[in-house]
């Protein structure tokens, strides 16, 4: 079973295309400054099968892939493998976002998902490295990787980008890379 | 890792509020309800910039303490606390009267869909129903006014916003050309 920590089934600022973004629960590296500290601890929080979650991403109308995020989708490697396999069979691109380096990715389904992500953002989060300016990064030592033919430096946006969700209740939630005037 | 950051639900039933302060030792003696918002009041009796709705007085508050207040918004109750007294009623006791709130507010959402669903007499069924509609207007209003307040704060900052809705839900790419 996948520990995860939210879904959001549309997403324009978490990779190529509108994609289905998976946050999941758990992070060993617990970078300092991390946007999203609620996901380091590994506690379960929502669990599902790897079959349940593809359902839901391949029923999202109108998606070209799927982000990995979190915590660290390389800690649920194998789950997420078998995932990233079945979103591919049904055409869509999978990207990844992770903390570590891609040379410390070494155990085998940490490699087995690797071989199955068409982009991976890859670099510890350094707040002092921060900033807003990179697509796709938050601090300018992490590197995008594209693993494949698939998408290339083309694909990626030259501009900051960040988006809000405004639910029925009036509540608010933000995603990409927003700057702290928006969160305040 | 890209961002995944949920602002508090923001607070807008006035009634559901001041039960949640209650909640908080915060009784209906304790607290002010004003229609028109009055000045907040500082620990010397000094009148302060603040302006509020419902206030919680100084001397309820703590020694040397100044009024607490919330201020009635478009985008909810604004919460005013002075520095000295965030120590005390700092994130944790707001994230805990927000706790309170919600639980009030989905309280009373479910009271008016009962009493609408089994209330006998028309009287009664026609009071609930009266509320309920002026929540759902207050819910509207407050979503109007949370995208305009996003659509300014991101133009302040130099982003293009491109918005998108998708049944209730509202979505607001915001894109800044930086290179």
């Amino acid at each position: 079973m996948l520990n995860i920590a939210r879904t959001l089934p549309r997403s324009a600022v978490n990779g190529p295309g509108e994609r289905f973004v998976v946050w999941v629960q758990g992070c060993s590296i617990r970078c300092p400054g991390c946007w999203n500290p609620d996901t380091w601890s590994h506690r379960s929080k929502v669990t599902v099968s790897a079959a349940d979650l593809v359902s839901s991403i391949i029923r999202t109308s109108g998606i070209e892939g799927v982000t990995l995020t979190g915590g660290e989708p390389f800690e649920q490697a194998f789950e997420l493998a078998l995932v990233a396999s079945s979103v591919r069979e049904a055409g869509l691109s999978v990207m990844a976002y992770t903390g570590y380096e891609l040379e410390e990715l070494t155990a085998a389904a940490q490699r087995s998902l690797l071989r199955l992500c068409d982009i991976v953002v890859a670099g510890r989060y350094r707040q002092r490295e921060r900033t807003l300016a990179l697509a796709w990064r938050g601090s300018s030592n992490q590197r995008v990787y594209f693993l494949n033919e698939r998408y290339g430096p083309a694909s990626m946006p030259d501009r900051a980008e960040c988006e809000v969700h405004i639910a029925a209740d009036g509540s608010v939630t933000l995603t990409g890379f927003p700057p702290s005037a928006l969160v305040e | 890792m890209s961002a995944y950051i949920t602002l508090a639900t923001p607070m807008i039933d006035q009634e559901c509020l001041v039960a949640a302060l209650a909640d908080m030792g915060f009784g209906a003696d304790r607290v002010e309800v004003h229609h028109e918002s009055v000045p907040l009041v500082g620990y010397e009796g000094e009148r302060r910039n603040r302006t509020a709705h419902v206030v919680i007085r100084r001397q309820h508050v703590g020694d040397a303490s100044n009024d607490i207040g919330f201020e009635r918004r478009p985008t909810g109750f604004r919460v005013h606390v002075s520095d000295y007294d965030r120590t005390q009623y700092g994130r944790a006791w707001l994230r805990e009267l927000q706790a309170r709130y919600e639980h009030h507010d989905a309280v009373k959402h479910e009271q008016l869909r009962r009493a609408m669903r089994e209330a006998a007499e028309i009287e009664a069924r026609r009071l609930a129903e009266m509320e309920a509609r002026r929540r759902e207007e207050q819910r509207k209003e407050l979503v109007e006014a949370q995208r305009q307040a996003v659509q300014q704060k991101a133009r302040e900052l130099g982003y293009r916003v491109q918005e998108t809705r998708e049944g209730d839900r509202i979505r607001l790419v915001l894109v800044k050309r930086v290179y």
